[in-house]
């Protein structure tokens, strides 16, 4: 089975204050850590599982700057067979990421049974590059997949995630797309030598501009912001015994107890 | 050729160990098993707390706790890591804190002082005060640097910290078999001590201690907190002003004591600020391990037997001691909870030498 896999760095924002540039239209992210997008590390794994169990091989992709090798050569290292890097600018909407993917895997002639993608990026959160890359190459498409439990000839059944704690089971014909949702697998651990090794394989470097015109945006970024802060958290203050008698008596009042 | 290969099989090693007969890990069968050659896996390797008291007691210097590392390494190359372990070294690689937290916290602890601790290249001494991870971010331990640099202001000693460029040793990164990472870490920090002119060091864990001794090779001194204290104590600096306090007994930590054979400084200091210092049954280079280091904070397994820390804390209750002193967070955290059923107070040294002051 021979699987492209799309994988993006994105900055670690969990325990990080990002601070919003004066003018709104960029993010301060000086001294912020990088790292490989947590849905895409689940994505990698399960496709490196995939040929582990049916064989084939695992191309990595990313879209970015030259400093999103990382991730590429991390996805070496976990299993990849090699990887790409479409060097585009700093804010590419998910149209034109989808595009120079379709171009990319047409360009270099990549043959593919599978696309896995994560559900989703941590800092942008659009959430729809594979269901555009999936309706760009005119192949079927599942999301939020939880689960890969079988291959036959030419489909697999995938578990997918659905509204009110249910799951489905589908039958999707191969060549697909997927978007892979976190938990599906328990990532293993890449280690810094293996990272270390992963630099000797080639990488190739792919101009987006030369592989896909720009065209005019469709989406426009215009600024950042703060949520307006609203008034509805009560801070209960004084000694334990008053703030515990506080809080009863707004369980009281909301009819909680 | 390895050096398991002269093994015996005496078993003096695992004698000794604290996690034989309570866990699976037993550290003479797998010297066998790597004889043998035979594939080891699952959760026993990382059982060990690198406590060291296998390489101690070993008479043909197989050094049992560096092979096991070795085994790790071999896991960790493969990607065959316990959930919680990767978490902690992933964290250690993108944040350079296994805890995930962000750098920019780093110094938090000095918030809590009234004056202000300078960067060490604003030093003329030089002399750099190098907190742990756990100091950095655990509420209970953040209160030892603060300590231990109110104490140093008291007795005019002039130091200075890394703030932000402060990054985690790789001590247990090194045992826990990222050799990788840890080289990584160890290359950084030694670019940032070279920067900056450091002449000495000053360690408030015996990990970091450990890791700046036995493999950075840095060409200048390094202390453990404790025996700064001690010399402060000898030269008069330090005086136990306000009379001395309640007996303690003293749980050597193993990185301190076994690793790095400092046994008398801390016990120094305690004589001269406590009113008696009581001795566990098991001191010294037999001292029982907290069970918190190699990685083993990382690591919980997920069967119940009786935690070294409760078993101190046992002790420490026959003892009728009053409070546990020791000199390093680890030992700090695992005695600490383990203590709070009891009632048992668990400090650091640091805390007690700055109640006398």
């Amino acid at each position: 089975m021979e699987v492209i896999v799309f994988v993006k760095r994105v900055p670690s924002f969990e325990e990080e204050e990002v601070r919003i540039r004066q003018d709104g239209s960029t993010l301060d992210l000086s001294g912020i850590p990088f790292r490989m997008n947590d849905w895409d590390s689940y994505a990698l794994e399960e496709a490196v599982r995939l040929v582990e169990r049916f064989g084939g091989s695992v191309t990595a992709v990313t879209i970015g700057t030259d400093e999103d090798d990382e991730v590429l050569r991390r996805s070496i290292a976990c299993g990849a067979k090699d990887g790409f890097l479409i060097r585009e600018g700093a804010f590419v909407e998910p149209i034109r990421r989808a595009g120079l993917a379709k171009a990319l895997i047409e360009k270099e002639g990549l043959r593919f049974d599978l696309i896995l993608t994560g559900v989703q990026a941590e800092d942008d959160q659009f959430a729809s590059f594979g269901g555009i890359l999936a309706g760009l190459l005119k192949i079927p498409y599942a999301g939020m997949v939880v689960g890969i439990e079988e291959a036959l000839g030419d489909s697999l059944t995938v578990r997918r995630e659905i509204e009110g704690g249910m799951q489905e089971r589908i039958r999707i014909s191969l060549p697909c797309v997927l978007s892979i949702q976190t938990g599906i697998n328990q990532p293993r651990y890449v280690s810094i030598m293996g990272i270390r090794r992963a630099s000797r394989v080639e990488r190739k470097v792919i101009e987006g501009g030369k592989i896909l015109s720009a065209e005019r945006s469709r989406l426009r970024l215009e600024r950042f912001f703060y949520p307006e802060k609203k008034e509805r958290a009560k801070m209960l203050e004084g000694d334990l015994l008053g703030v515990c008698q506080g809080i009863l008596g707004i369980l009281r009042e909301k009819g909680v107890l | 050729m390895g050096a398991f290969l002269a093994c015996i099989q005496c078993g003096r090693c695992t004698g000794a160990c604290p996690e034989s007969g309570i866990t699976p890990l037993n550290i003479r069968l797998l010297m066998r098993m790597r004889q043998l050659g035979l594939p080891i896996g699952g959760s026993v390797p990382w059982l060990c707390t690198c406590c060291g008291t296998c390489t101690l007691r070993c008479p043909r210097d197989v050094r049992p706790g560096d092979e096991l590392v070795r085994i790790r390494s071999g896991l960790v190359e493969q990607g065959d890591v316990p959930a919680s372990v990767q978490k902690a070294l992933e964290h250690t690689f993108v944040h350079r804190n296994p805890f995930g937290r962000s750098r920019s916290r780093r110094a938090l602890w000095v918030e809590a002082l009234p004056f202000r601790v300078p960067h060490v290249k604003d030093t003329e001494e030089r002399r750099l005060l190098f907190s742990c991870c756990i100091h950095a971010y655990d509420e209970r331990c953040m209160k030892i640097p603060t300590a231990f640099a109110t104490v140093l202001a008291k007795a005019q000693v002039e130091f200075g910290i890394l703030y932000e460029e402060e990054t985690c040793c790789g001590n247990e990164v090194e045992r826990l078999g990222e050799l990788g990472l840890f080289e990584e870490l160890m290359e950084e920090l030694r670019k940032t001590i070279g920067k900056y002119g450091v002449r000495e060091i000053i360690c408030l864990s015996p990990h970091c201690m450990n890791a700046f001794k036995v493999h950075y090779g840095l060409p200048i001194p390094i202390y453990h907190y404790s025996q700064v204290l001690a010399r402060l104590f000898d030269e008069g600096l330090l005086k136990a002003e306000k009379g001395l306090t309640a007996p303690c007994c003293y749980h050597d930590p193993c990185f301190l004591g076994k690793q790095n054979r400092v046994f008398e400084e801390p016990r120094r200091v305690l004589r001269m600020v406590s009113s008696e210092l009581i001795e566990f049954s098991r001191s010294r280079e037999i001292s029982l391990c907290c069970e918190g280091g190699g990685g083993r904070m990382f690591y919980d397994p997920d069967f119940v037997y009786e935690r070294r820390a409760e078993k101190r804390i046992l002790e420490a209750e026959t003892l009728k001691g009053g409070r546990i002193a020791t000199a390093c967070p680890f030992c700090l955290r695992m005695l600490g909870d383990a203590a709070i059923e009891k009632g048992i107070d668990v400090v650091d040294i640091t805390e007690i030498v700055l109640e006398v002051l």
